[in-house]
């Protein structure tokens, strides 16, 4: 091992006190990357996740200047179920309607509900909505209802069994009303589902509002993540029906609203890390500053003895070295195994969405890299001013 | 080969600038032949510690030359200065210095470590070791070892470059007179035996009662012998 190597080595470890403090200012910066990345991407993830399985699957049709898609919905699911690739696709309707509940003699009355109409056994394969289920089952007949758990709170405690009227206006100016039987009650962490909407079979919304084959969207969900594959069959889709005026847009394109502010946030946090790994090069400077001061004797004994200023400058950038390489180390370790923690028990915070976590190993790596580059600069300051001490200054201490 | 090895001619150095200047050396001009073990004695303050920097090339003089082995060092810069000091010198301090982060054994490998030396660097320490009566603490920390068996240690790290001088400040000034003693006797020997210049700097004379050559340092100037019996120039 060459000699600076091995010297630079003990001076740290015979300073203990100086190496820990340091490692720790470089692990804190890392793992404060690490967290933020967990909770806060993993939150941008989650709500992605949700919105993808639960509102706009990996492809999301819709007309391009209409509220409704007027061609029945049979000949764009059957075009995107020939493609290998896709899963399911399913149509959706939507509207809104008053809703009345009696129960035990109290009658209640919400205004304005959304409604969301679905074709049972196809959104069961194409969406994960019928997963939110937590009481009941999911729509199965024409005159069942799911109902999101805050609607059923604000009707004053909607049950299982019981019995909702939903009034709405048809497209010809009528009111029109049906009797409904709750099969289920959804409920969503976060409330990123259909928490405050109703979802009954898509036929009857379509009888309620006079819109025979209509839908509004229709919901296209591949066998596995793929954005690229999303943006392929979508162009095909569209080059297909190029005169139907439809827009597919991929889930980060029909969600891009709602995530927009989200990344904006995350970059702000992600830049307080970056900043909290900043400052962390400070402390290093500062303890190697101290560590050079108290190693005014050893620097004029080795200068003394024939070291040149590289060689001394060397030893102590090699102390940087060390202690990101120690410090990248250990931030990276205590941050995976965080992560780790977070993934396995499905971390979430008093009820919200659990969180999406990945190992985003190019940017784990990068994080660290980034470490030992910050801690090997800023050892490069306090090595600079080691390599001026002049031997026989230094060796009037000796 | 020129028999001297260490020359000084008209060496001056002052600190200081107007009223505020010291003459800590005056014109000293002095030669040492290959072999010598010479004694720089001197009272505290005299200018032998100045004298000690300028023979090990750490400080430079204000006017004069300094030449070892029959190069003039004054106009060699920093990185060369470092080799020279490095190749040509050995050094024995009065508190031995030994880094306290390294073993003993790392402590008398490191001149050849920085002069990256092709030889057997190990075996080389190992050798100076048991020639100064370490063998059983070569893989001790330097700091966990006696004050006499320090200096005995600082001895195997100046010799082994075999330089062309050993510089030896104060080397038993720390030590207790049995030591020092020891210390003394195991420096007359080294010298002798491998024909090795040593330069001893001390203002206890009587500790070194067999050497070569006295010169005496008094008010930055350099006398030879003792100071009962000195005369100007070395």
């Amino acid at each position: 091992m060459d000699y600076r190597v091995n010297l630079a080595a003990r001076m740290l470890a015979n300073k203990r006190g100086s190496l820990i403090g340091a490692v720790l200012a470089v692990s804190i910066g890392i793992l404060v990357i690490h967290v933020n990345f967990v909770i806060f991407q993993g939150i941008y993830d989650a709500i992605i996740r949700d919105m993808t399985e639960y509102r706009f699957g990996d492809i999301f049709v819709s007309h391009e200047e209409e509220a409704t898609i007027e061609r029945s919905h049979v000949v764009y699911t059957n075009w995107f179920e020939r493609v290998p690739l896709v899963k399911s696709a399913t149509p959706r309707l939507s509207g809104s309607a008053d809703i009345e509940f009696r129960s035990m003699g109290k009658f209640n009355e919400e205004f304005d509900v959304p409604v969301v109409g679905v074709e049972p056994v196809s959104d069961i394969l194409a969406s994960k909505i019928h997963t939110t289920i937590n009481e009941g089952q999911y729509v199965y007949a024409r005159n069942s209802i799911v109902v999101g758990e805050t609607v059923a709170e604000d009707l004053g405690g909607v049950r299982v069994g019981d019995n909702l009227k939903l009034i709405m206006t048809n497209q010809g100016g009528e009111e029109v009303s049906k009797r409904f039987v709750v099969t289920g009650i959804s409920k969503t962490a976060g409330g990123q589902g259909f928490d405050t909407s109703v979802i009954i079979h898509i036929d009857s919304l379509r009888s309620m509002l006079d819109r025979p084959d209509e839908s509004n969207s229709i919901f296209v969900k591949l066998n596995e993540k793929n954005p690229e594959a999303a943006i392929d069959i979508r162009k095909q889709f569209l080059a297909a029906y190029a005169n139907d005026d439809l827009k597919a847009q991929t889930i980060e394109e029909s969600a891009e609203a709602t995530l927009k502010g989200f990344r904006s946030g995350i970059a702000m946090i992600n830049l307080i890390g970056y900043f909290g790994m900043g400052s962390s090069a400070f402390a290093i400077v500062t303890i190697q500053m101290m560590l050079v001061n108290s190693k005014t004797r050893e620097i004029g004994v080795m200068r003394a003895i024939g070291a040149k200023r590289k060689d001394i400058l060397m030893v102590f950038i090699l102390q940087g070295m060390i202690i990101g390489a120690i410090g990248a180390g250990a931030g990276t370790g205590i941050g995976l195994a965080y992560t780790t923690y977070a993934k396995e028990t499905n971390m979430q915070f008093q009820g919200s969405l659990a969180l999406e976590v990945n190992y985003n190993w190019p940017k784990i790596a990068e994080t660290a890299l980034l470490a030992f580059f910050l801690a090997m600069l800023a050892a490069i300051y306090p090595s600079y001013r080691a390599t001026k001490l002049q031997p026989v200054e230094a060796m009037r201490n000796v | 080969m020129s028999d001297i090895v260490l020359e000084l001619q008209n060496v001056s150095r002052i600190f200081g600038e107007g009223d505020a200047q010291v003459k800590a050396l005056d014109d000293v001009s002095l030669s040492i032949r290959r072999g010598e073990f010479v004694l720089i004695v001197g009272s505290s303050g005299s200018g032998k510690s100045t004298l000690l920097n300028m023979i090990g090339l750490l400080d430079k003089p204000t006017s004069g030359k300094v030449i070892l082995d029959g190069k003039e060092t004054t106009t060699l810069n920093d990185g060369q200065v470092s080799q020279y000091r490095n190749e040509k010198l050995g050094f024995v301090f009065q508190f031995a210095n030994l880094l306290p982060d390294l073993t003993v054994l790392e402590n008398v490998m490191l001149p050849q470590q920085i002069q990256g030396s092709p030889e057997d660097i190990r075996q080389n320490a190992i050798d100076l070791l048991i020639k100064v009566g370490l063998e059983d603490q070569i893989n001790k920390r330097s700091n966990k070892i006696s004050g006499g068996q320090a200096q005995r240690a600082a001895i195997a790290r100046g010799l082994v470059n075999r330089p062309t001088i050993v510089l030896a400040d104060e080397p038993t000034g720390n030590l207790d007179s049995v030591t020092a003693g020891k210390i003394v006797k195991l420096a007359k020997t080294m010298a002798k035996e491998l024909n090795q210049t040593f330069i001893i700097v001390t203002h206890d004379r009587h500790q070194f009662p067999d050497v070569d050559r006295v010169i005496t340092i008094k008010d930055g100037k350099a006398f030879s012998g003792e100071e009962t019996t000195m005369e100007i120039t070395a």
